[in-house]
């Protein structure tokens, strides 16, 4: 989809980046990072750490202090606030709440990510997405149910189907199986997997070691705002 | 086209009108009371006013007379040399000598073809109504009325008559008579209709500008608990990247729908309370002339639109300003 020169460069590039909050608490501190399109990474440590503060730095929720963050070809340090819908566009985003809109059926909660955009999309492509997607996370079967029908594991299905149902380059989610049992868990991330494999690069916060043991994908580690920790390059370059 | 994702946020702002429709109901009633007060008050102006011009228009005048003041103050009297009073002034320069004499000159007048009533206004009177006029403008009035110049008014008749088609022949047919000093549209009734206007209108200003403060305050609050019980979809529409301009529609609609549907029921309101309230006058007073709603049917219902959308546009709109500014995090913490 993207030009192969695109490709090439790092889908997120932190050089430099501090993050600290108005009440002067140092979240971030020297952050360099690179991820590559097509990977998928683990994001560990201890609470506090950081984690949620660089999630929410990629997608623009919250503005470095200093350093450059480029996240899909866009410089976030320089970008302006209008555009930043257009940065989210690029990223599906999984929620450790779900975020389900309870007077929606599992269809329409879907198809809502795609309705409030304003794109060209006519009603029978939404029907495709939407039914699309759902197939990817096995709820094909499940599309008029309620979400208080549905398991955790389920319901967090349905959140990564809307995430994923505008395509994105980018899966960020911050601890997506906090509130899911665990063999639920590993379905989840079985999934996140699956996706991967097809080329969209995720980015996940987990406090679960035993998904980070199993699932061997790229792990970062967080301490006091730093990362002391990154196995990038083990299984690529 | 956007068109199809305008519908659907037009949906869903209609979805949470109703969804709250208790406190849209609530801000609806609040608006609808503003409304109607604000088009009663024009109402009630638009006939004061035509009432007070058919008054003004009124066929009543004041006929000056010839008497002893004219004659001090006229300065159409020569002083005479000799045989005068104190200030040279001789009995058969002016024609009105006592209060006799004054009445006898109002029914003269009261014996002319066009003349319905005819009231006799003494010198005495016209100076106390002139001072209270004056009184109630806020005048000085002790450095114009002296006690050295004496009363410096003449007595008048208050001539009113049957109708307009033969004012002006009567007023000269007054004219013409040897006592008649000049013929003037009554001063007093005009100064009164000027303090009725102003005040009506001073009353309107303060009135409109509180009900609109009362709407504005009622809407924004229906739409910030809109916005509310909305905060979900809003931190799901700014993660997956719908613009600001998308985040607002369902909340403009809303303010739109409530302001809109004020505005109509307003208008049945007012002219069910119009209808029954002319019905009644009209029975007691059939002569009365009334401004007909037809005639400002239009205009009302254009204001009520007018202030139903400005609140709920700039309501939403400014309500909303905030809660753009925070992102989707954040929302859970609300
Ligand atoms: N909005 C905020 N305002 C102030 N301090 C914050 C805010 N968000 C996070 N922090 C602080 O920043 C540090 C890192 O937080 P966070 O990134 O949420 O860590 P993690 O997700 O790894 O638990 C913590 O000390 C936290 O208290
Ligand atoms: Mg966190």
């Amino acid at each position: 989809m993207s030009p192969s020169s695109e490709s090439d460069k790092p889908i997120i590039e932190f050089k430099g980046v501090s993050k600290t909050y108005p009440s002067g608490t140092h979240a971030l501190e020297d952050v360099n990072i690179r991820i590559k399109r097509g990977e998928f990474a683990f994001v560990v440590g201890s609470s506090g750490a950081g984690k949620s503060t660089f999630m929410k730095l990629i997608m623009r929720e919250e503005k470095a202090n200093t350093g450059t963050i480029i996240v899909n070809g866009f410089d976030l340090t320089k970008m302006r606030r209008r555009k930043v819908p257009m940065l989210r566009r690029t990223m599906g985003v999984v929620f450790q709440d779900f975020r389900l809109i309870p007077k929606m059926n599992v269809f329409d909660n879907v198809a809502f990510a795609m309705h409030v955009l304003g794109t060209n999309a006519n009603g029978r492509q939404i029907r495709k997405e939407v039914s699309n997607a759902l197939a990817k996370v096995g709820l094909g079967d499940k599309a008029r149910s309620m979400p208080n029908e549905l398991s955790g594991g389920e319901q967090q299905r349905v959140g990564l189907a809307r995430a994923l149902v505008n395509s994105p380059d980018l899966i960020i989610a911050d601890e997506p199986t906090g509130n899911v049992d665990p063999n639920m868990s590993y379905e989840i991330v079985s999934l996140l997997t699956e996706i991967n494999k097809r080329g969209t690069t995720v980015l996940m916060v987990t406090h679960d070691h035993s998904l980070v043991r199993d699932f061997k994908h790229r792990v970062i580690m967080l301490d006091s705002g730093r990362i002391v920790a990154d196995n990038a390059g083990g299984d690529e370059e | 086209m956007k068109a199809r994702s305008f519908r659907y946020l037009t949906g869903e702002g209609i979805k949470s009108a109703w969804a709250n429709r208790l406190m849209s109901l609530a801000s609806v009633g609040v608006l609808v009371a503003c409304m109607v007060i604000i088009g009663l008050f024009i109402l009630l102006y638009q006939n004061a006013s035509r009432a007070l011009g058919a008054v003004e228009k009124q066929n009543v005048v004041l006929a000056y007379m010839k008497d002893y003041t004219w004659a001090l103050y006229g300065g159409e009297v020569e002083k005479a040399a000799e045989g005068g009073d104190e200030n040279g002034i001789l009995p058969d320069s002016y024609v009105i000598h006592n209060e006799d004499e004054a009445l006898e000159y109002c029914k003269e007048i009261e014996k002319l073809d066009n003349v319905e009533s005819v009231e006799y206004i003494s010198p005495q009177d016209a100076l106390e109504r002139e001072t209270q006029n004056m009184k109630d403008r806020g005048m000085y009035v002790d450095s114009i009325l002296g006690e050295e110049y004496g009363n410096p008014y003449s007595g008048a008749a208050k001539v009113t008559m049957k109708g307009m088609d033969d004012f002006a022949d009567t007023v000269e047919a007054i004219k013409k008579m040897d006592a008649t000093d000049s013929v003037e549209a009554q001063s007093d009734l005009a100064d009164s209709l000027f303090f009725i206007k102003r005040g009506l209108t001073t009353g309107a200003i303060w009135i409109f500008v509180i009900l609109l403060i009362i709407s504005f305050v009622v809407v924004s609050n229906t739409i910030r608990i809109t916005m509310y019980s909305r905060k979900l979809e809003i931190s799901i529409m700014k993660a997956v990247g719908a613009t600001d301009a998308f985040v607002r529609i369902p909340f403009v609609i809303e303010g739109i729908f409530i302001g809109l549907l004020s505005a109509v029921i307003s208008e049945g309101l007012l002219y069910f309370c119009y209808r029954v309230a002319t019905e009644t006058l009209l029975k007691k007073w059939p002569k009365v002339s009334i401004v007909s709603y037809a005639d400002m049917a239009l205009i009302l219902f254009g204001i009520f639109v007018a202030i139903g959308l400005f609140a709920g546009v700039i309501c939403s709109f400014f309500m909303i300003r905030k809660y753009l500014r925070r992102e989707g995090s954040e929302f859970s913490a609300i």
